[in-house]
C-alpha cells in the first residue's frame, strides 16, 4: 500500500509540478470566460451602444427641442457624458455648424451629430451623420427618441402641462425576447444545453489529453527501462493502478481548478460585461444536487479508468512515440466517434441513439452525463449505464494488466493484434 | 539464515518462439560474489528477471534466502541494476532516488539522509555542487551512472544483481563499481552478476555459472571449474642448457601425456591424475636447477570458448558465436 502511495504520488507531484500543467490550468478559464464573454459582448453590438451618448445635437429649431431630445436619448440620464451634447444654433448659422461637426467627427471628438430644425417640429425630417450611421440598433434608438421628443411637443401644444405630460410619454419599455423552435421554448433550456455541452468537453478533453499523458508515461518508462526497475520493486498491477489513479487525481484537480474559477467568472461577469460596455443578460447554472454531482464524478473516474488503462496498454506495447500515435488510433476513433454524437445526443436527449450510446461502456462516460444535464434520466437506466461501465472498466484493466505486464518488456518490432492477444493468454 | 542466497530448482521459461531457459538448476551461495555466464541471448536476463520476479517460471521453483521469491518482503531485500539503464529524465535526481527507496519500503525522512550520504560518496555532492538538485537529464551519462547505482543499493540489500553491470562504464565508474562489488561482499551481502566479459568474472567472482541456449554448461567455484575443465598445464624452465638431461622424464607416458616446447619453457600437459608434485620431485633429483615450475591455470575465457564457443558453432545457434566474439572484443 505504501509503495502504492509512493507511486501515485510521484505520478501527481511530477506532473502538477510541470510548467504545462500550470499553463493548461492557467489557460481553461481565460479560454471557458472568452467563451462565456465573448459571445455575449459580441451579441451586445446589436443593441445600441454608448456611441449615440457622444453625439451633438445642433438645435435649429429655436424652442428647447433639442435639450428634450437629449433627455430622451440618454433615458432621462443627466450625468455628463451619458448625454449628447446641445448646441443651440440660429438656422442661419446651421451650415457653418455643421461643418464644424463634421471636423469634430472625423478627428473622432465626436461619433456624430443630429441636425433638428422647423421640418422636424412639424415631423416631416431630420438627418443624422457620424460613424455611427450603419450600425442599425444605434440610428433606431435615435429615431425613437426623435419621434417620442416631437410627441411630447405636440401634446405640450394641445394644452398637457409637464408632469402630465412626462406621464404620458414615458413607456419605460422592457422588451424580453425569448426564442420558439421546433422544439419548444428554446430560452431557459438554453442555460442547460450550454452546461451538458460544456460537461462533454470537459470530459472528452480530459480523457483525451490524460489518457494519452499516461500512454506517455508508460512509453518513457520503458524506453528508459526505469519499469524494470520498478516491476523489481511492486508487482506490475500495482504501477499500473497508482499510475491511473495518480494522472486520475491530475486531471481531477485540473477539472476543480477549471470549475471553481469559471464558478468565479461567471459571478464576475456583470461587472466584467459592464465595463466592456455590454448589458448584463441574466445567465444562471441549472441547478445540480450533491448527488448529481456524486454521479458525474463517478462517471468521469469509470470513463478515465476505462480509456486511460487502455491508453497505458498501447503505451507499453510500443517502443516510440510515433509507434504510440499509430496503436492509439482505435481508442482515439472510439473517443471521437463519441464527441461527434455530443450535438445530435443535446439536440435529441431522449432519443434511441442517445439512449444507446449512454449504455455502451466506450460511450456512456460522456454521453450520460451530457443526457443528465438536460434532462432527467430515470434511476433504472441510470443505473444500468453506470453498471456497464463499471463492467467494462473491469474487463479493461483485466486486458491492460496483461497486454501492460508483457509489454513493457518486449523490445523491438510493434506487435501485431494477434500477438498482443497472445500476451493477454500469457502467464507471466 | 539459509545456506544459499538463491536456490533455482528445475526452472524453465517458455515463449511462443523459443524456450529462452530451460531446467535450470543454479544455487548461489549466501554472501558470495557470483557471475552468470554466457553469450547474449542465453538467457541470463530472463533469469535475472525470474530471480526478481519480474516473470514468472512455467515450471521449477525459486527461492530467495529461504523464501519463495514471489513473497513482497523479499525484493525489499533485492537491489537490481538493468542491463540498459535509465531514470526518469526530467524527474530531479534526489527525487528519483527517493521514489526507488519508497518502492523498497524505505521510509522517505531516513531515504533523504541516505540519500546524501552516497551523493557525496560519489562526488555527486560537493560544496560547489549538489547535482542532487538537477535533473537527470541535464547530468553526464557517467553521472547518471552513479545515480544508478546508488538507486541500487539505497535500501541495503542483501542480495544485490547486477546485470552486465561493467557495459557502458567508464574506466573509473567500473572501478568503482569493482570497489563496491567488494566492499558489498566483506559486508557479507551477494552479488550476482551477468556478465559476457570473462576477465572481470575472473578476478571478482567466487562462483560462476555459464549457460548457453537456456541451458547451464557448467557452474561451480572458479577454482573448481578451472580443475576440473581446463587442462592442467606445467610451465617449466630451467637454468643454463639443462634441458637435455630431463628428456627421459618428459617422455615418461605414465606422467607426461605431451611436453611442448614453448621457446623460452616448456609447456607440458600431464595424463589425467598425473601428480605436478611427482614430476617436480623427478626433475629435481635428476639435478636440474629448475627456474620456472608453474602450474598454468586455464583463463576462464578459455574455457568459456571452448564449452560455448565450441557449442555455438553448431547449426543449433549460430547467432550465439556472434555474441561471444562481440563480447570478446567489446567493452573492457
Amino acid at each position: 500500500m505504501a509503495k502504492l502511495w509512493a507511486i501515485i504520488k510521484r505520478e501527481y507531484l511530477e506532473r502538477v509540478r510541470s510548467k504545462w500543467f500550470v499553463i493548461a490550468t492557467l489557460f481553461g478559464p481565460i479560454f471557458f470566460s472568452a467563451i462565456i464573454i465573448v459571445p455575449a459582448w459580441l451579441s451586445s453590438r446589436s443593441k445600441a451602444t454608448s456611441d449615440i451618448y457622444n453625439t451633438a445635437i445642433l438645435d435649429a429649431t429655436g424652442n428647447g427641442f433639442g435639450h428634450r431630445l437629449a433627455l430622451n436619448i440618454a433615458g432621462d440620464s443627466t450625468i455628463p457624458g451619458r448625454m449628447p451634447e446641445v448646441r443651440v444654433i440660429a438656422p442661419a448659422a446651421l451650415t457653418q455648424a455643421e461643418s464644424l461637426a463634421t471636423h469634430q467627427v472625423m478627428q473622432k471628438d465626436k461619433t456624430g451629430y443630429v441636425v433638428v430644425d422647423q421640418q422636424t417640429l412639424a415631423g416631416e425630417s431630420a438627418r443624422y451623420a457620424g460613424r455611427n450611421a450603419t450600425s442599425i440598433a444605434d440610428m433606431a434608438q435615435i429615431k425613437s427618441a426623435i419621434r417620442e421628443t416631437i410627441l411630447a411637443s405636440r401634446l405640450e401644444k394641445v394644452g398637457l402641462d409637464n408632469s402630465r405630460m412626462r406621464e404620458i410619454t414615458f413607456i419605460p419599455l422592457d422588451f424580453s425576447t425569448e426564442r420558439i423552435t421546433e422544439k419548444g421554448r428554446a430560452g431557459s433550456g438554453m442555460a442547460s444545453v450550454m452546461f451538458g455541452f460544456a460537461i462533454g468537453f470537459l470530459l472528452y478533453a480530459s480523457i483525451v489529453i490524460y489518457g494519452q499523458t499516461i500512454m506517455s508515461g508508460v512509453l518513457e518508462e520503458k524506453t528508459t527501462r526505469v519499469a524494470e526497475v520498478v516491476m523489481s520493486s511492486v508487482p506490475t498491477d500495482t504501477l499500473l493502478a497508482g499510475k491511473v489513479l495518480g494522472v486520475g487525481a491530475v486531471g481531477l484537480t485540473q477539472q476543480i481548478i477549471w470549475i471553481v474559477t469559471t464558478y468565479i467568472l461567471l459571478q464576475l461577469r456583470a461587472p466584467i460585461m459592464a465595463k466592456l460596455g455590454a448589458p448584463t443578460m441574466s445567465f444562471t447554472l441549472p441547478d445540480i444536487s450533491l448527488g448529481a454531482g456524486m454521479i458525474f464524478l463517478l462517471f468521469f473516474l469509470f470513463g478515465f479508468i476505462f480509456y486511460s488503462s487502455l491508453f497505458a496498454a498501447v503505451g507499453s506495447s510500443v517502443n516510440s512515440e510515433s509507434e504510440a500515435r499509430q496503436a492509439a488510433s482505435p481508442l482515439m476513433i472510439m473517443i471521437v466517434s463519441t464527441a461527434v454524437f455530443i450535438q445530435p445526443v443535446l439536440l435529441n436527449p431522449t432519443g434511441t441513439t442517445a439512449r444507446v450510446l449512454s449504455l455502451v461502456p466506450f460511450s456512456s462516460p460522456i454521453i450520460m452525463p451530457i443526457r443528465m444535464a438536460v434532462i432527467g434520466i430515470p434511476p433504472l437506466e441510470l443505473a444500468a449505464s453506470l453498471g456497464f461501465l463499471a463492467i467494462g472498466c473491469l474487463v479493461a484493466l483485466w486486458l491492460a494488466s496483461r497486454i501492460y505486464r508483457v509489454g513493457l518488456l518486449m523490445y523491438g518490432k510493434r506487435p501485431s493484434m494477434r500477438e498482443m492477444a497472445r500476451w493477454v493468454t500469457y502467464a507471466r | 539464515m539459509t545456506e544459499y542466497a538463491i536456490d533455482i530448482v528445475n526452472v524453465t521459461k517458455r515463449y511462443a518462439e523459443h524456450t529462452a531457459v530451460r531446467d535450470l538448476t543454479l544455487r548461489v551461495p549466501s554472501g558470495s560474489v557470483y557471475g552468470l555466464l554466457g553469450p547474449n541471448g542465453a538467457g541470463k536476463t530472463t533469469t535475472i528477471r525470474m530471480i526478481l520476479n519480474i516473470i514468472a517460471p512455467d515450471s521449477g521453483t525459486i527461492h530467495i534466502f529461504g523464501r519463495p521469491s514471489s513473497d513482497p518482503k523479499i525484493t525489499e531485500r533485492l537491489g537490481y541494476l538493468p542491463e540498459e539503464r535509465g531514470l526518469y529524465r526530467k524527474m530531479q535526481v534526489k527525487r528519483v532516488l527517493k521514489f526507488l527507496a519508497e518502492l523498497k519500503g524505505v521510509k522517505g525522512s531516513e531515504a533523504e539522509v541516505r540519500i546524501d550520504e552516497w551523493l557525496e560518496r560519489l562526488s555527486l555532492k560537493t560544496p560547489e555542487k549538489d547535482w542532487g538538485l538537477s535533473k537527470v537529464d541535464e547530468l553526464s551519462r557517467g553521472m547518471q551512472q552513479k545515480v544508478q547505482f546508488i538507486g541500487t543499493l539505497l535500501h541495503d540489500p542483501d542480495l544485490v544483481i547486477l546485470d552486465e553491470p561493467f557495459s557502458g562504464l567508464d574506466p573509473i565508474n567500473a572501478q568503482a563499481l569493482k570497489d563496491t562489488v567488494v566492499e558489498l561482499k566483506k559486508r557479507g551481502k551477494t552479488v550476482i552478476f551477468s556478465t559476457h566479459l570473462m576477465d572481470n568474472a575472473e578476478r571478482l567472482c567466487d562462483s560462476v555459472c555459464i549457460i548457453a541456449r537456456g541451458e547451464k554448461v557448467l557452474d561451480g567455484t572458479v577454482t573448481a571449474v578451472k580443475e576440473e575443465h581446463g587442462q592442467r598445464n606445467i610451465a617449466l624452465a630451467l637454468e643454463g642448457d639443462g634441458m637435455h638431461g630431463i628428456a627421459s622424464i618428459l617422455s615418461d607416458n605414465s606422467l607426461v601425456k605431451r611436453a611442448d616446447d614453448s621457446n623460452r619453457f616448456f609447456e607440458i600437459e600431464l595424463v589425467p591424475g598425473g601428480d605436478p608434485q611427482a614430476l617436480l620431485r623427478r626433475i629435481v633429483e635428476s639435478g636440474a636447477s629448475v627456474q620456472r615450475f608453474e602450474m598454468i591455470q586455464p583463463s576462464l575465457h578459455e574455457i568459456f570458448l571452448q564449452k560455448v564457443g565450441a557449442g555455438a558453432r553448431a547449426p543449433r545457434a549460430g547467432a550465439g558465436a556472434g555474441g561471444i566474439e562481440e563480447g570478446m572484443t567489446g567493452h573492457g
